[in-house]
């Protein structure tokens, strides 16, 4: 329920989740939820409806897209109030003490010009390039305007990592973590940092929206989303899009001329990327669905187990976690692990443990691929070759290893059966990206 | 191409061998087989005869809760339930019914119809009152009853609630706040029939009770219950 007249500051809310003393307020406007014509439309997340299923009793209809987020329909309006920006202008807001390195601060420039003159622009930077820390400054000239800033990602775990790094370099700044696990109150903020889910409940509130793993799902290929984002950004507000692995839609906006776009390929310690070393294992899926592992991946384990070399161990699906499970207890191995895919209810737990160090290595699909941060892991992944892994999403896991300057190197071990082409892609790309840093 | 009504996952692939030539479920057409098997049907198990909940080995039928009600109550009252309330049902109802997502009625409704149907009784669903209807833009238990034909002749009571309900027992409970009203017009076409009530979940079993005595003041010669759930 909405309390207070800043909460719908900048956002657009169901009149059904508002108050009388509120929704009589001056202030507050009120648009359709769904658009009768041309035809069927969600207001909020742009779907186009099939009057089938939009149905309700008594000629009504509602959105059954977007219903996760409370239900649009015609029994109620979209309320909303124009963001007024009521924000003092501070300057030095940033209280991060930390170096840039050379390039990250020629990035960072670039990223309070893209800030200035409300561009659209995708920032191409390899894993482990040190991105949060190059958007410090584009922030801090945003605080000193007293601009409203969101910084928005697919990925929930992303967005809980990203949150304390934030508070802690904008110690003065109000800032609001939203997801739809969180049990943390909605409050109005100069810095809001959600799930793109989340955009879907704001309406021309920011001047300012960063999109963090831009590339992934939900958000990659999700109408639905693009819309929100749209309705959330401010009409001449600044987008600048996160990634080191952009998909097609991205590049061909570049194509086209509606993004700019710059490239970072080194490290923010200067070292490459890890290359991946692919283990060929005959058999290795038809083992795995019988709880059985080589007895190469069983002495990896062992051997990382006896130097106390944490690692995350990938697996395709999700009823492999168990079978691999299975395979790692009945060889005798004594660890501390656990389990963990998108739908775990305790996913954030077991995430949690792993970054507390209360376990050695934690099985996983690929919701950890990015985003989250263990320093100094090693990664195997099993079926390397499966199709669930994209060549992205391998860039991705590989780039979880090597990204502290105490242990920038590590092991990148993908087990297959045949060196698929999402593998020798991943390769490729990897060397490119290594090739291009290798050159500055 | 159709979806999982629940999940969204591509209804496309799902379809095997075995699905085509066995006596399927009306709802494997509306979900995928993941989400169908989380949902536990009621027609092959021991159940209550009264209440229609599922009996755990030491439990007498009827169960302990029907016992205390056949104290209590001074007239017949059976209920049957199509499903168990198992945590994938709590979740469809948080998502049809609170969440307000009418097309998941579709999941449910031919199987309720055909439960409902099997015996020539009046049928008389659950009534919500005006402020769910105001916002919910539907009665969850007709939604459920496409193509039947109902005689909707209970409407919420505009009566205050009673405030102090733990210190009466519970037939007085019963009398005393009865949450219904009889629609008129339609009370002379209870009197000498065979009734249904048709409720979506079962829980105390009080809501539907509190119906049936209505009904049977109104002249029906039977009352029984057919819930979604129990
Ligand atoms: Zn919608
Ligand atoms: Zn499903
Ligand atoms: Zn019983």
């Amino acid at each position: 329920m909405i309390n207070h007249i800043s909460d719908l500051y900048g956002r657009q809310i169901s009149s059904a989740e508002l108050p009388a003393a509120i929704l009589e307020l001056p202030e507050v406007k009120r648009r359709p939820a769904i658009q009768l014509k041309p035809s069927l439309m969600c207001s909020r997340c742009g779907s186009r409806l099939k009057r089938s299923q939009a149905n309700l009793p008594n000629g009504q209809y509602y959105c059954y897209v977007c219903i996760q987020m409370k239900r649009m329909d015609t029994l109620h309006d979209l309320a909303f109030i124009d963001e007024p920006n009521q924000f003092n202008k501070v300057s030095n807001a940033l209280s991060w003490e930390g170096q840039l390195t050379p390039l990250q601060a020629e990035c960072a420039e670039q990223v309070v010009r893209i800030f200035k003159k409300r561009q659209h622009h995708l920032l191409w930077a390899v894993t482990g390039a040190g991105k949060t820390e190059m958007l410090f400054k584009g922030i801090e000239w945003a605080v000193r305007y007293g601009k409203r800033i969101c910084i928005a990602s697919p990925r929930v775990d992303v967005c809980i990592e990203l949150f304390p790094r934030i508070q802690a370099a904008f110690a003065k700044t109000s800032i609001v973590l939203l997801h739809g696990k969180s049990d943390q109150p909605y409050k109005y903020s100069q810095i809001t940092i959600c799930t793109t889910h989340q955009l879907l409940r704001f309406y021309h509130a920011f001047d300012v929206l960063i999109i963090d793993e831009v590339d992934v799902f939900p958000f990659s290929g999700n109408p639905m989303l693009h819309f929100g984002v749209n309705n959330a950004i401010k009409t001449a507000g600044a987008m600048l899009y996160l990634t080191a692995t952009p998909d097609k839609h991205l590049l061909t906006q570049v194509r086209k001329g509606h993004l700019s776009i710059s490239y970072l390929p080194i490290r923010y310690h200067g070292h490459l990327l890890p290359e991946p070393t692919v283990i060929k294992i005959k058999g290795l899926s038809q083992g795995i669905d019988n709880n059985r592992l080589d007895k190469r991946i069983l002495k990896m384990i062992r051997q990382l187990m006896s130097q106390q070399q944490r690692f995350l161990l990938f697996v395709p699906h999700i009823k492999d976690l168990a079978t691999v499970a299975t395979a790692i207890k009945d060889a005798g191995i004594i660890a501390k692990y656990d389990t963990v895919f998108a739908a775990d209810p305790e996913r954030l737990e077991k995430v949690g443990a792993m970054r507390h160090h209360e376990l050695d290595f934690i099985i996983t699909t690929t919701i950890l691929e990015r985003g989250v941060t263990f320093p100094g892991i090693d990664v195997l992944v099993l079926k390397a070759d499966d199709d669930i892994f994209s060549a992205a999403a391998l860039i991705q896991i590989a780039g979880r290893v090597g990204r502290s300057s105490d242990r920038p190197t590590g092991r990148v071990l993908f087990y297959a059966e045949t060196r698929a082409a999402n593998i020798r892609s991943c390769q490729r790309q990897i060397r490119k990206m290594n090739r291009k840093a290798a050159e500055i | 191409m159709t979806n999982c009504l629940l999940c969204q996952s591509s209804l496309r692939n799902t379809t095997s061998f075995d699905e085509i030539m066995s006596l399927a479920p009306t709802q494997a057409r509306q979900l995928c087989e993941e989400c169908a098997a989380k949902f536990f049907r009621l027609d092959s198990v021991a159940t209550c005869d009264q209440c229609g909940r599922r009996l755990k080995a030491e439990m007498s039928n009827p169960c302990y809760d029907c016992e205390r009600w056949q104290q209590q109550i001074s007239f017949d009252f059976q209920n049957r339930a199509l499903y168990e309330y198992n945590s994938a049902m709590k979740d469809y109802m948080k998502r049809y019914k609170f969440l307000g997502d009418y097309q998941l009625r579709f999941i449910f409704a031919k199987e309720v119809k055909k439960a409902v149907t099997r015996q020539k009784r009046l049928l008389v669903p659950i009534p919500v009152n005006a402020g769910t209807m105001a916002t919910r833009g539907f009665n969850q238990v007709t939604g459920l009853l496409k193509g039947c034909s109902l005689v909707e002749a209970l409407k919420t009571s505009q009566t205050v609630k009673d405030k102090r309900q733990s210190e009466k027992d519970r037939a007085d409970r019963l009398r005393l706040i009865q949450p219904f009203e009889l629609v008129e017009p339609q009370i002379e076409r209870i009197s000498g029939k065979n009734v249904t009530i048709i409720d979506d979940v079962y829980t105390t079993g009080t809501t539907i009770r509190h119906a049936a005595s209505l009904l049977y003041q109104a002249g029906a010669a039977s009352v029984i219950g057919i819930t979604l759930a129990r």
